[in-house]
């Protein structure tokens, strides 16, 4: 997995860093889902443990 | 005069809200909302493969955001509470005790926040790092392109400067996705819609405002 992205310089020579890797994208919007996934079921378990006391 | 009259001009006549947000921090909030969507799908929807003429909604949606978020800076400071939304030495108290409950332990009950509770700072708090760099980064990033109002100069950087500012432009934003469907969810959720109405109407009831918060911290107005 890359985290930036490059260029080939027109001058020759090492890469051009030219932004962050767009692949990273998919993981980003993966970690919003995982955390809203997890408030929803520890929310959904301290409800019904509450509910049960 | 009927059942229904009568309880309208009870309800009327007792004042049970209370003032979360003024209609000019409503304005900002959604228009700060349709810029940040509006960017969002300008800079990704290309990216996923809907291709489209993206670059000059991209770049003038960005100038609004930035003046938007440049007015909201200053009305924070100067006439809004300023430190209602900085986390404080309560906050830091409530915090250990709510720890010290869910560890089991017996100890004080942890008092209630005043106008935001401590996830809402921290929220706010990730959100104006991102904003602010996206806003910093891109605004650099208009002198890389002509506009009607000036000529590009993308000589004023070298060309390793310019990908740093483009490594902070594009992880600001993508991280920004995962902020904003985290707020859409806080703000779908039912034990948050006295939150969301409020960012509609303006107002939470009496009884929200005495369960969620404390009065010492937060004075809200009766209107």
């Amino acid at each position: 997995m890359q985290l930036f992205r490059y260029s080939t310089s027109i001058y020759g020579g090492s890469d051009v860093l030219i932004g962050a890797s767009w692949d990273l994208l998919k993981w980003f919007v993966l970690a919003g889902a995982v955390a809203i996934a997890a408030h929803a079921a520890i929310k959904a378990m301290t409800s019904r443990r509450t509910d049960r006391a | 005069m009927t059942v229904t009259q009568a309880n309208a001009s009870a309800a009327g006549a007792v004042p049970d809200r209370d003032k979360r947000h003024l209609l000019v921090d409503r304005v900002y909030h959604w228009l700060m909302a349709a810029c940040v969507l509006t960017l969002l799908a300008t800079a990704f929807l290309p990216i996923i493969g809907y291709k489209f003429e993206w670059l000059g909604l991209h770049w003038t949606t960005g100038v609004a955001l930035s003046a938007l978020v440049l007015i909201h800076i200053v009305r924070a400071v100067i006439w809004q509470d300023f430190w209602a939304m900085m986390i404080d030495r309560a906050d830091l108290r409530n915090g250990w005790r709510h720890l010290a409950q869910a560890l089991g332990r017996k100890g004080t009950v942890p008092g209630r926040p005043g106008k935001y509770n401590v996830p809402q700072k921290l929220y706010h708090a990730g959100i104006a790092v991102l904003v602010l760099s996206i806003v910093a980064t891109g605004l650099l990033m208009l002198l890389k392109i002509d506009t009607p109002l000036w000529r590009r100069n993308p000589y004023v950087l070298a060309d390793y400067q310019w990908g740093w500012i483009y490594v902070v432009h594009g992880f600001a934003a993508m991280a920004l996705i995962t902020m904003v469907m985290m707020h859409i969810y806080f703000a779908l959720r039912p034990d948050e819609w006295r939150l969301t109405r409020s960012m509609f109407r303006g107002w939470i009831t009496r009884r929200e405002f005495e369960e969620h918060h404390d009065k010492a911290r937060w004075v809200a107005d009766d209107r």
